[in-house]
């Protein structure tokens, strides 16, 4: 029987001109962060959207996620952009057009940012003024120019960066779904009377519903590309006519592939069937037959960090001492060979950022004055003895005289996690901490029961950056129990965090609040950052509130069967982007 | 007639109440998983980079179309929708109508289950009907062996090597999707083609996981009746063996219409396994994406989409095995 069913796929297959690589032109990929969603609008605003950044998806710029400078990016529908304290001037490319012909106007950056303001930008009185996106408003300059204006007082050094970053969709296919009054509704929602506030901020959710919901007859593109058909599996976009720099696209087709697990993307590059992928966790043998397949790897710095957390309200890990032993006894190394071989790169400095980042922030002194917790048994067992745990038939007990035993919390679908824990698992329990792992059925349940205090050890995604604000926020912000209002933070122990750390340390002699500096790091400029994120590192490599153990590598593939001039190895800042950016860039050309 | 007609509404009446009750069940059990929606989603936005507050403010936005009203209350206007033929709004799809999302993959789900279905069970049936008269010989054996092997691999056993050795190895049959993008749709000959040729490693699935079944229960019955008096009496009487072997059929049949009925049931439940790894886009890659993401309406449409159908097939079977038997209208 599958051999009748398989000859006649064969057969049918004869029938059907396969388009893939039809014509040398077609380039097949994967969206990483969003694969196909059977039924869903192309509206960039729906959660489960099928329209694609960097194809026909446009921002007025793209970050280069350059730590040094967050306001480092590429350009996209402005030309040129001018940052300034109050707001930014953006010059538009003068020849950008949507794909029915019609130019790209400030009306079109007007409503887009009035729509960002209804997709959650929007929170009533200080709390929005914090959050980066307080536009004031929206005017031409001159011919091709806008100039967006930040409300005044809000002084977030992010603003730019943050208008940079938003969807542009057209006015003429999205501007009626936003009310006459927006801005005065946009106005309101910054009103010092919370009544007045909250109705505004209530009418701008509910025209952000109305957005996120909207479903267009047709994609309506400034990009290279624009959706020409929507298969429940995957995509095909043509080459955007209009796109104001056409003639640097080299593919005449795009077509993205829907996934829903890693195996089937490495199924997919094994067959050679993708001309660039993005990265899924790998196992060694899998890598080799990628490789196999013509397929170059590229890897880039990626600001995530992998890390074992602890919830400190727990005992033993509310015990500065304990959580260096265990960082002692955890050998980094031996652990990412076996979770993460070909995308991860074991942290060694355990600063709550990447090392690359750490590398920029820190200088080489106060690198090498660091405690690297270089696997060392002895010193665990002299940590624990000096905060009193006894060892006894090669098991440790804590202080009370109770057995020491680990359960290691992780969670279904971290396939490196998973794996990792294991080796985690042994590396304890030789040394006399029974420790077992055990995995969450999914996410959504790992995050209730984080929530719920449920967790004493588990996995954690840490350093998420560039900024450094945002490294620190899994430290010392939001995930430990900290508000930010502006540079000032309260802080309210009250769970839905793994940490319940002390709201103070003591660094060389001097006290500090990391809550308060975390909340400090975004409201200034890099130079002021600086010594406030040594103190940080500082203090995390002196308390291990986690331990980070790999940094995640950005690793894509590419494939010159097809294209060539792909990014290379070392141009993070276009790697970081979708291929979509990479050709807007000049990159990929046929072959 | 009316007999007939008084029973088929006997049956819709108890149908309709059997859905109810699992409706009421599925909608509690779905409230019930720990987890809310969005939480997935706000971990992808802070690694974007979005601050914290943003990240929780943008997911508050997107994923503002759940309820916060008491369970009761949502239960009572979910009932209430759902008598106007209104599955609910969809969490994770921003607002968009549940009967929208599930409409968009069902037919990817029924096709392939019934194109399965009925190739494995004309396949199984044909197979079981030669290895019990050919019982004694080695054909017999073979066949018999064949549906004993089937029938004991799980089902995502199967899938993953039907995957490996016709796409991963042999690259024969593409799985992914529905048909090839670059084509046109319609009803032309490339686009039916690339329809048949993607549909290919699911409908084997579900065919060689209940061939195995049919095959051995079908075996099982026709040895059944050879060995009953109207069997004897047909060769006493000298009537020629096709029209025997059309007597057994029919008899031996019978009792595979209820299991058919039930077979459909397991099928829209193997579905999910079985399409997330071929990465068809049907309705139990639909139920998955929607448990992770604790798409509430979207998880009780799907639960109550695949009640109704197995109902329904329990009625249409009973309504068949009633007009095949007439024994049973007696």
């Amino acid at each position: 029987m599958i051999a009748s069913l398989a000859t006649l796929g064969a057969l049918s297959a004869c029938s059907s001109a396969t388009g893939s690589g039809a014509g040398g032109a077609v380039y097949t990929t994967i969206d990483g962060n969003n694969p196909i969603t059977v039924g869903a609008p192309m509206n960039p605003f729906n959660a489960s959207t099928n329209t694609f950044l960097g194809y026909d998806t446009m921002q007025l710029a793209f970050s280069k996620k350059n730590p040094s400078d967050p306001n480092d990016a590429f350009p996209g529908l402005a030309k040129s952009w001018t940052i300034t304290p109050t707001g930014i001037t953006v010059e538009l490319q003068p020849d950008a057009k949507w794909s029915d012909g019609t130019p790209v106007t400030v009306a079109d950056v007007k409503t887009s940012l009035a729509i960002a303001l209804t997709q959650g930008n929007a929170t009533v009185g200080a709390g929005f003024l914090s959050q980066g996106l307080a536009v004031a408003k929206v005017t031409p300059v001159g011919e091709h120019g806008v100039r967006i204006d930040q409300v005044a007082g809000a002084d977030n050094l992010n603003f730019g960066r943050l208008v940079l970053g938003q969807n542009i969709v057209s006015d003429k296919v999205y501007g009626g779904l936003l009310p006459t009054d927006i801005w005065e509704t946009i106005a309101a929602s910054e009103s010092a009377d919370t009544a007045v506030a909250q109705a505004a901020v209530t009418k701008l959710t509910t025209t952000g519903k109305a957005v996120s919901a909207f479903a267009p007859k047709a994609d309506v593109s400034a990009g290279p590309f624009v959706i020409t058909r929507i298969n429940p599996g995957s995509v095909v976009l043509d080459r955007n006519p209009h796109f104001y720099d056409a003639a640097k696209i080299a593919p005449k087709q795009v077509v993205i592939r829907h996934y829903t697990g890693n195996e089937q993307i490495w199924s997919y590059m094994t067959n050679g069937e993708l001309d660039s992928a993005p990265y899924t966790a790998i196992p060694n043998n899998v890598l080799t037959q990628i490789l196999g397949a013509g397929y170059t790897r590229k890897d880039s710095v990626n600001s995530v960090d992998a890390a074992i957390a602890f919830n400190q309200s727990v005992a033993p890990y509310n015990l500065t001492a304990v959580r260096q032993a265990l960082a002692y006894v955890i050998d980094r190394q031996a652990v990412t060979k076996v979770g993460e071989p070909v995308g991860g790169v074991a942290n060694k400095y355990n600063t709550g950022l990447i090392d690359t980042a750490a590398k920029t922030w820190l200088s080489p002194d106060q690198l090498s004055a660091l405690n690297p917790y270089a696997p060392d048994a002895a010193k665990a067992a002299s940590l624990l003895e000096g905060a009193g745990f006894k060892k006894a038939d090669g098991k440790w007990l804590m202080p009370d005289g109770k057995p020491w035993t680990i359960t290691l919390q992780t969670v279904n679908g971290f396939s490196d996690w998973i794996a990792a824990s294991t080796i985690v698992a042994n590396e304890l329990s030789d040394f006399g901490i029974p420790t077992k792992p055990a995995i969450t059925a999914d996410f959504a349940t790992y995050k209730k029961e984080m929530a719920a205090g449920k967790y004493a050890v588990g996995w954690w995604l840490t350093a998420l950056g560039p900024q450094t604000s945002k490294g620190y926020q899994r430290y010392y912000g939001a995930d430990d129990g900290y508000t930010a209002t502006g540079a000032t933070a309260t802080h309210s122990d009250g769970g839905g965090n793994w940490q319940h750390g002390p709201t103070q340390y003591t660094l060389s002699g001097a006290t500090l609040d990391p809550g308060q500096l975390t909340a400090r790091l975004a409201t200034l400029d890099l130079v002021a950052q600086k010594p406030i994120v040594q103190q940080l590192a500082q203090v995390s490599n002196q308390e291990v509130p986690l331990i980070q153990i790999w940094d995640y590598t950005n690793v894509q593939f590419t494939s010159d069967k097809r294209f060539t001039n792909f990014p290379k190895q070392g141009e993070d800042a276009i790697l970081n982007n979708p291929p979509g950016v990479w050709m807007m860039q000049g990159f990929v050309k046929k072959k | 007639m009316k007999a007939f007609t008084r029973g088929l509404l006997v049956r819709l009446a108890g149908g309709l109440v059997m859905v109810w009750i699992v409706a009421t069940f599925t909608f509690f059990l779905v409230h019930v998983l720990p987890g809310k929606p969005g939480d997935a989603q706000y971990e992808q936005f802070v690694m974007e980079g979005l601050e914290p507050e943003v990240a929780r403010a943008k997911v508050a936005a997107i994923y503002g179309f759940t309820s916060h009203e008491p369970l009761l209350d949502q239960y009572g206007g979910y009932l209430w929708q759902l008598l106007h033929g209104n599955l609910g709004i969809s969490i994770s799809y921003s607002g968009v109508p549940v009967s929208h999302v599930i409409g968009a993959a069902l037919p990817w789900t029924v096709l392939p289950v019934l194109s399965g279905l009925l190739v494995s069970f004309l396949v199984g049936v044909a197979a079981g009907i030669v290895a019990a008269v050919r019982r004694s010989s080695r054909w017999g054996g073979l066949l018999s062996l064949s549906g004993s092997i089937v029938a004991g691999v799980p089902s995502f056993v199967l899938a993953l090597l039907l995957a490996l050795v016709f796409h991963t190895e042999l690259n024969l049959l593409p799985f992914g999707d529905t048909s090839d993008v670059s084509l046109e749709p319609g009803f032309n000959l490339p686009y039916l083609g690339s329809l048949v040729e993607h549909a290919v490693l699911p409908v084997a699935t579900y065919a060689l996981l209940s061939y195995g079944g049919w095959l051995l229960a079908m075996k099982s019955s026709v040895v059944s009746v050879l060995g009953d008096d109207f069997i004897l009496a047909s060769e006493l009487r000298g009537i020629t063996p096709r029209t025997r072997m059309r007597y057994i059929g029919r008899n031996a049949i019978l009792p595979l219409f209820t299991v058919l009925a039930l077979s459909l049931g397991f099928m829209f439940g193997g579905a999910i396994l079985i399409e997330d790894i071929f990465d068809y886009p049907g309705l139990g890659n639909l139920l998955l994406q929607s448990i992770g993401q604790r798409d509430y309406p979207l998880m009780s449409g799907a639960f109550l989409l695949i009640t109704v159908a197995i109902v329904l097939a329990n009625i249409l079977a009973e309504l068949c095995y009633s007009v095949i038997d007439p024994r049973v209208r007696r």
